[in-house]
């Protein structure tokens, strides 16, 4: 249970929702792509547009190699997300503001129904994780039951990315409001932290030191991809091994 | 109150009372659904955003892993993990979450089918009771998938009662799986029949001889889960990984060390590990007596010195684990594989305890090991059918045409068998060769069970209900079974109302067992718990431990695989871990880029970057690869974890029919395949030798990755 | 013997400077006139007919099919979302910037040679701005809302983020089409109010309209002057203005190639270099095309351009040299794995071919006053330039883009359908022009008549000497 005064200020620094994924338990698996897909409404392209760099993945895994055979390795898997950072350099490039910092929860909105698609905000995303809806993509019936009705559907021409499953975030605020109550730890989680079968990823209140994440998060050797750029990305990543 | 109402308000995983029993056994079969409604026409009780939660089991695999369905105005919208669930303890794997394309796939089988027309379910039933009817018992079988669920139990209790062919069950994955060589060798090995189960989580060192058990092995998320706690080293040292294996897979990718020792060497391998390991520990082991480290480290292509490293971490481990599993298995000499390998984990002394070997509980109503058939089984099967020895044969669940090796010949036996009926939800390979389809439901709209084979400590049952309301017009094969059989008359008329009477009939004696996750007075409580926490499991552990008496004193045999065929290149099959055997028909599946090579909509064969070099073949040219039992014609991917002499192929793709999005894409590796099986009569899947051949063709495939990016291709020539 | 000789002299030099071989006003006015009203011959039918077909396929129906089907028709991708469109944007606007200069740069500095093109090169300005802003609007996803990008009132209170710098480059885009196109339009009232006194039908009622009721009074005149003059110096900051945005598209990212801190004045350089290559093809077109031409564009203007353009070349080798060590000497290790790529990449040919169209061509060819003065010559070396700007500014974007900090995702650009858009708006530009010429005085007659009265030969002694007397 997180209690109010434990909850420091939030800020741009500390943040309030972070992650923090253990890369080395992380199996590569594609359970938290295909989550977030069904969570978000996220649309297939096909062959020949994925192929084409067109792919929609809010949540991507990375994986390079180390040395030649036969002593080659597979670096650890790494799972790339919005980092929803404190400071990030999608925000300010967008001329529409469609783009923009979330005061209350501390995290990069894009709001698809403002966006007129000058893709400067995925440009200016040094982790590469916005996706752009180059076409309407086609989903013939009845693949569209299975939509969430908590998910904007997206059209051609709108920048999309990892949202930290916000709706699930309001749900469960708004139920822990009208239970007057705050939310606890591990009420809740996003849809590809709760699909991943090995939990490599760990999803919580940063600015809450009694929660999971902030105790993952403590740990010594975690490590914010791209820091030096000063995005103050809300993500921590374990190479462990 | 209305029958709706009662079913919406009850069965969600909030809230089932005492006196909603009353109720709920007061609803009809037309009440177990809530209405599909447009989300503009909210009824009063509802509005925007409140959803709806069942619990079910998911049914892309056999594993059984429990799930929890979010829906929302009867329409079925996220599927989770069901937390209280022991197997799977609220995780899926990505096949779980992408069911629901299967469910809303644009191709399923809408309406009974005689060849290409519709038909009504009244014909339907008429033609099964006639097939039914008008055959002798012995001329009638059926195959039916790998999951031990309650159409199984049915069609065995139809057997017993009308005296036609036991069902056989069968599927890719048990096939890719060696399941029998590894039932069969715990059977030679402990004397007791049974799937081992390998507590990876609470191991210290694992050596895996071609076991992908994070991918599609026997129970990936129970697995994954395992090497999660493998890892932890927040209580423990993080545990170390070994694989032994001749092409990275996924699994291999995640291991501290990827052997890549050449394949057939594996039984050698593992009693030479033995044999270096038994002197460390001073233990004498005849098992690994005729063991010769020094030759098995030159015919496996392995070091010494690292044979002799992972042997002094294997013996000074305090949590040793060995697991055979995959490939090891599927080659001529596989049983004495996974013997060699399941008698380093005697010489561990694992037997039973935290971090070693168990035997998986049974299930319950379960009294013993029951295994689907081999790959060897299945010819036998498939050569009565072309003797004419089946009149009719039920298809349920598989997808024989598609998932057996072409030239085992079940597509010409087909022929032979008088009528076929397929119960296919979606138009697949065997299906289109079948003279009727009566859609199933898909598992999302199904009554059901299925025993949990292994993965879990405690003996789980998992419990499917229909979470929506029947999509098109399609029907419970029970209930058409049912129906038929009071047409048919006789033996075939068993006396259940309905599937869900059939259901209830099972679980029934349930209620009396001890040490149960709930209990109820009678079986209406009963049910209604059982369908609000997705199924019934002891709170007990039901592993139990393999007998390790005199396992170190079997003779064991190191000798070399025997390969067939005449080329040059070791070929290695393996199941696509994203879209396994059943997969291809959804979307975003087919969208998943694969753990390993992140090619996504295709096939390709992975080989070693140097020989692809010295034969000139680049990325994504097209080389045909010739067997002996066949040949195909696939895009190259230049892989740079895989032996020299070795290529690896993804079974998923290739499919001729099962709907647009699987339908003429890729290759099917089993194309490669044929008449050669080890001595527990699984396929030797991994015991062929292929050639190559240039094509001058190209295709290139859709990757995720960038070649630029992680291959340094184009990037100029110091990169 | 000496009288002769400076007799002929001052001949030389009436022939080649249009600015001493002075023509009767109204001989001049006719001139201009025929030119303008000659009739379309059926090769100017035939040139017309076709870029007409051009456009209307290449611009307005493939980007109708951009437009309903999606951004997806274009070869942008995951990391390249920015393409041809950019590439064209940053073109047309670069060449838009030449007009501004030849006609404002050199008007505050009284270049007297660039008397007879201003019209031509201001005309440049307002027809490459209209091809930017077409190639700008193509990029956009979502098109039927690119006014959310202006600020306009509206209940929501919603504004344009003043923080990105593409909402700059919208303002200032705007600010220099419409200042530029003011700036225009002040020149052309006396040449337009000369026509309509020297025509009939629907063109007198057209330049009467254009003429704004002007007759030509000293009071009009101060007025006039006074107008240009402060469209003159104004619209030079606004010209510099722009291009630096436009480079501020680029710097202010966070893209390793991009975040150079020298982007603005090289951007504006390059613009010069491009535009003066535009511009001198365009007079050796017009030269060659319309009728008495060769009286009023002469060799010493191309000569006087070609110094220009050879400077203006230097001057980009300097900017690029110095944005290339800069970066190199940066030391970030994502910039120099591109820098890399850019030379020793798939496109480095592309990369040696802008070297050579910028830097080589134009150094081998402009150092000499003969060659420098032979329009064809000069005119090609023109188009040479523009190509090799284009791939600069290929480069720069999409090229520049396959490189990031996340080598998971680097990928090759392939255009699709931004190829028939880009021939579009390069023929819509011909076409524009081609219309202006018969529509417009394309020479700005009072210009060249001021310019004639302010010069004459004087007698110092037995030496002619040509003296500029100050007009205004």
């Amino acid at each position: 249970m997180i209690r109010p005064e434990e909850i420091k200020m939030s800020s741009e620094e500390t943040g309030k929702w972070g992650m923090v994924i253990d890369q080395d338990i992380c199996t590569g698996c594609q359970a938290c792509v295909a989550a977030c897909a069904m969570e978000n409404n996220v649309t297939f392209v096909g062959e020949v547009d994925s192929g084409y760099g067109r792919s929609m993945h809010w949540i991507r895994i990375e994986r390079f190699w180390e040395g030649e055979y036969p002593e080659v390795k597979m670096t650890p898997n790494q799972p790339m997300l919005c980092q929803q950072c404190g400071h990030a350099t999608c925000e300010p490039v967008c001329p529409a503001f469609a783009t923009v910092h979330s005061q209350s929860e501390q995290l990069n909105l894009q709001v698809y129904n403002r966006c007129v698609g000058t893709r400067y905000c995925a440009n200016n995303c040094p982790y590469q994780v916005r996706s752009f809806n180059w076409r309407d993509y086609e989903r013939p019936e009845p693949l569209p039951n299975q939509f969430n009705p908590d998910v904007t559907v997206r059209r051609r021409g709108v920048m999309e990315k990892c949202t930290f499953c916000i709706q699930r975030i309001h749900k469960a605020q708004d139920k822990a409001k009208s239970e007057g109550r705050e939310v606890v730890d591990g009420e809740f989680t996003t849809a590809c932290a709760q699909a991943c079968p090995a939990s490599a990823i760990t999803f919580g209140r940063i600015d809450n030191p009694e929660s999971l994440v902030s105790q993952l998060g403590h740990r010594s050797h975690g490590v914010k991809h791209l820091e030096e750029l000063g995005t103050l990305p809300n993500i921590t990543y374990y190479k462990g091994g | 109150m209305s029958n709706k109402f009662s079913r919406r308000d009850f069965l969600k995983l909030t809230g089932v009372g005492a006196a909603t029993t009353a109720i709920l056994t007061g609803c009809g079969p037309a009440s177990r659904y809530v209405k599909r409604e447009p989300y503009m026409q909210m009824p009063e009780y509802n509005y925007n955003g409140l959803s709806t939660f069942y619990a079910t089991t998911c049914r892309e695999c056999a594993a059984g892993c429990g799930l929890i369905v979010r829906t929302s105005q009867g329409r079925a919208i996220k599927t989770e993990g069901n937390a209280n669930n022991p197997l799977n303890l609220g995780k899926t794997c990505a096949r779980g979450q992408a069911t629901l394309h299967g469910l809303y796939n644009p191709d399923r089988v809408t309406d009974p089918m005689k060849g290409d027309s519709k038909i009504t379910w009244d014909e339907a039933t008429q033609v099964v009771a006639d097939a039914l009817k008008n055959n002798k018992p012995e001329e009638i079988a059926f195959l039916m998938g790998t999951a031990p669920d309650h159409l199984f139990d049915f069609v065995s209790d139809l057997a017993n009662a009308a005296g036609i062919n036991v069902p056989v069950r069968f599927n890719a994955l048990s096939m890719f799986e060696s399941r029998a060589t590894l039932s069969k060798a715990a059977e030679n090995l402990f004397g007791k029949t049974g799937l081992p189960f390998f507590d990876v989580g609470g191991a210290q060192i694992v050596l895996s001889f071609g076991a992908n058990f994070l991918e599609t092995w026997l129970s990936p998320v129970s697995y994954t889960r395992g090497f999660a706690g493998l890892r932890e080293a927040q209580t423990k040292m993080r545990g170390k990984f070994v694989q032994f294996e001749a092409t990275m897979s996924s699994t291999a990718g995640k291991a501290d060390e990827w052997i890549p020792l050449k394949p057939g060497t594996e039984a050698m391998v593992a009693l030479a590990i033995g044999k270096l390991a038994a002197e460390m520990k001073g233990v004498s082991a005849s098992a690994f007596e005729g063991a010769n480290p020094e030759d098995a480290a030159k015919k496996s292509g392995i070091k010494l010195e690292a044979l002799e490293h992972i042997a002094e971490m294997f013996a000074h481990s305090g949590g040793a684990l060995a697991i055979p599993g995959g490939a090891a298995l599927g080659q001529s000499n596989g049983l004495a594989v996974a013997e060699a390998v399941l008698a380093l984990n005697a010489l561990a002394d694992n037997f039973g305890k935290v971090g070693g070997v168990y035997i998986s509980a049974l299930a319950p109503m379960q009294t013993e090991y029951h295994g689907p058939a081999s790959a060897q089984e299945m010819q036998d099967f498939i050569k009565n059918m072309a003797d004419g020895k089946f009149k009719v044969l039920f298809v349920h669940g598989v997808n024989p045409v598609f998932e057996l090796p072409a030239a085992l010949g079940f597509k010409a036996a087909l022929k032979g068998v008088g009528q076929v009926i397929s119960f296919s939800t979606f138009p697949d390979e065997t299906a289109a060769e079948a003279n009727y389809v009566f859609p199933d439901h898909h598992g999302l709209e199904s009554w059901g069970y299925q025993r949990v084979a292994t993965g879990a400590a405690q003996p789980v049952l998992s419990g499917a209900q229909p979470v929506v309301s029947p999509f098109y017009n399609t029907r419970a094969t029970i209930d058409l079974l049912l129906a038929a059989g009071q047409i048919a008359g006789g033996k075939f008329a068993l006396t259940f109302k309905d599937e869900v009477e059939f259901l209830q009939s099972k679980v029934a004696p349930l209620m009396n067992e001890a040490d149960g996750f709930f209990s109820a007075p009678d079986i209406n409580t009963f049910m209604a718990s059982f369908q609000q926490y997705g199924g019934w499991w002891k709170t007990t552990d039901g592993r139990t431990v393999p007998a390790a008496a005199d396992v170190l004193n079997k003779s064991m045999s190191g000798a070399e695989s025997k390969f067939a065929g005449e080329g040059e290149f070791f070929f290695v099959p393996f199941v696509s871990p994203t879209l396994a055997e059943a997969g291809a028909n959804k979307p975003w599946l087919q969208e998943l880029p694969d753990p390993t090579t992140t090619v996504m909509w295709n096939t390709w064969v992975a080989m070693n970057p140097k020989t692809a070099e010295e034969m000139g073949i680049e990325d994504d040219d097209v080389v045909r690869i010739v067997s002996e039992f066949g040949e195909l014609e696939v895009p190259v991917y230049k892989y740079p974890a895989i032996r020299p002499d070795t290529i690896a192929i993804p079974f998923g793709q290739g499919h001729t029919a099962y709907g647009r999005y699987a339908e003429n894409r890729g290759v099917n590796p089993t194309d490669l395949l044929g008449q050669n099986f080890n001595e527990a009569g699984d396929l030797a899947f991994a015991g062929v030798k292929v050639k190559i051949e240039k094509t001058g063709k190209k295709k290139p495939l859709s990757r995720l990755e960038s070649i630029m990016g992680v291959y340094g291709v184009g990037m100029g020539e110091e990169h | 013997m000496s009288d002769k000789k400076a007799h002929s002299h001052e001949e030389h030099l009436r022939e080649k400077h249009l600015m001493l071989d002075p023509l009767p006003r109204g001989k001049m006015n006719e001139m201009v006139m025929e030119a303008m009203m000659e009739p379309p011959t059926w090769k100017f039918w035939l040139i017309f007919g076709f870029l007409s077909i051009v456009v209307a396929y290449g611009l307005f129906y493939s980007w109708a099919r951009l437009i309903m089907e999606g951004v997806g028709l274009a070869g942008v991708n995951r990391p390249i979302y920015w393409g041809i469109f950019l590439v064209n944007t940053v073109f047309w606007i670069g060449i838009s910037h030449a007009g501004t200069f030849i006609s404002a740069i050199l008007r505050v500095f009284k270049a007297e040679f660039r008397r007879p093109f201003t019209r031509a090169a201001e005309l440049m300005t307002t027809f490459g701005l209209v091809q930017a802003g077409f190639s700008i609007f193509m990029h956009l996803g979502r098109v039927w809302l690119a006014y959310w990008l202006m600020p306009y009132p509206n209940q929501r209170m919603l504004w344009p983020n003043l923080h990105s710098p593409l909402t700059w480059d919208l303002l200032a885009i705007t600010t220099y089409l419409l200042s530029s196109t003011m700036y225009l339009f002040l020149p052309l009232i006396p040449d337009v109010a000369m026509a309509r006194d020297r025509s009939t039908g629907w063109r007198k009622t057209f330049y009467k309209i254009l003429a704004l009721g002007f007759r030509g009074t000293e009071g009009e005149w101060a007025h006039l002057r006074n107008g240009m003059n402060i469209f003159a110096f104004a619209i030079i900051p606004v010209m510099f203005s722009v291009h630096t945005i436009v480079s501020w598209d680029f710097a202010a990212a966070t893209r390793p190639g991009w975040n150079s801190t020298i982007f603005g004045p090289y951007f504006i350089v390059g613009a010069l270099h491009s535009g003066m290559g535009a511009a001198i093809a365009v007079l050796a077109v017009i030269r060659g095309t319309m009728k008495h031409m060769k009286y009023f564009i002469r060799g010493e203007h191309f000569d006087a351009i070609g110094k220009l353009m050879l400077i203006i070349s230097m001057a980009w080798a300097y900017f690029f040299f110095n944005d290339y060590m800069v970066q190199w000497y940066g030391g970030d290790k994502w910039t120099q794995l591109l820098l890399h790529f850019h030379e020793a990449g798939p496109m480095g040919w592309m990369w040696f071919g802008m070297l050579i169209c910028n830097i080589a061509v134009p150094w081998a060819i402009l150092w000499n006053q003969k060659w420098r003065s032979t329009p064809w010559l000069v005119a090609t070396v023109g188009i040479i330039i523009n190509v090799g700007m284009w791939f600069e500014r290929y480069i720069i974007i999409p090229v520049s883009l396959s490189i990031n900090r996340m080598p998971f995702t680097w990928r090759m650009y392939q255009p699709g359908i931004e190829i028939p858009l880009g021939i579009g708006t390069l023929a819509f530009f011909i076409l524009l022009y081609m219309a202006a010429s018969k529509l417009i005085p394309l020479i700005p007659v009072w210009e060249v008549q001021e310019g004639q009265m302010a010069h004459e030969f004087k007698k110092f002694g037995r030496e002619t000497v040509v003296s500029v007397s100050e007009l205004e």
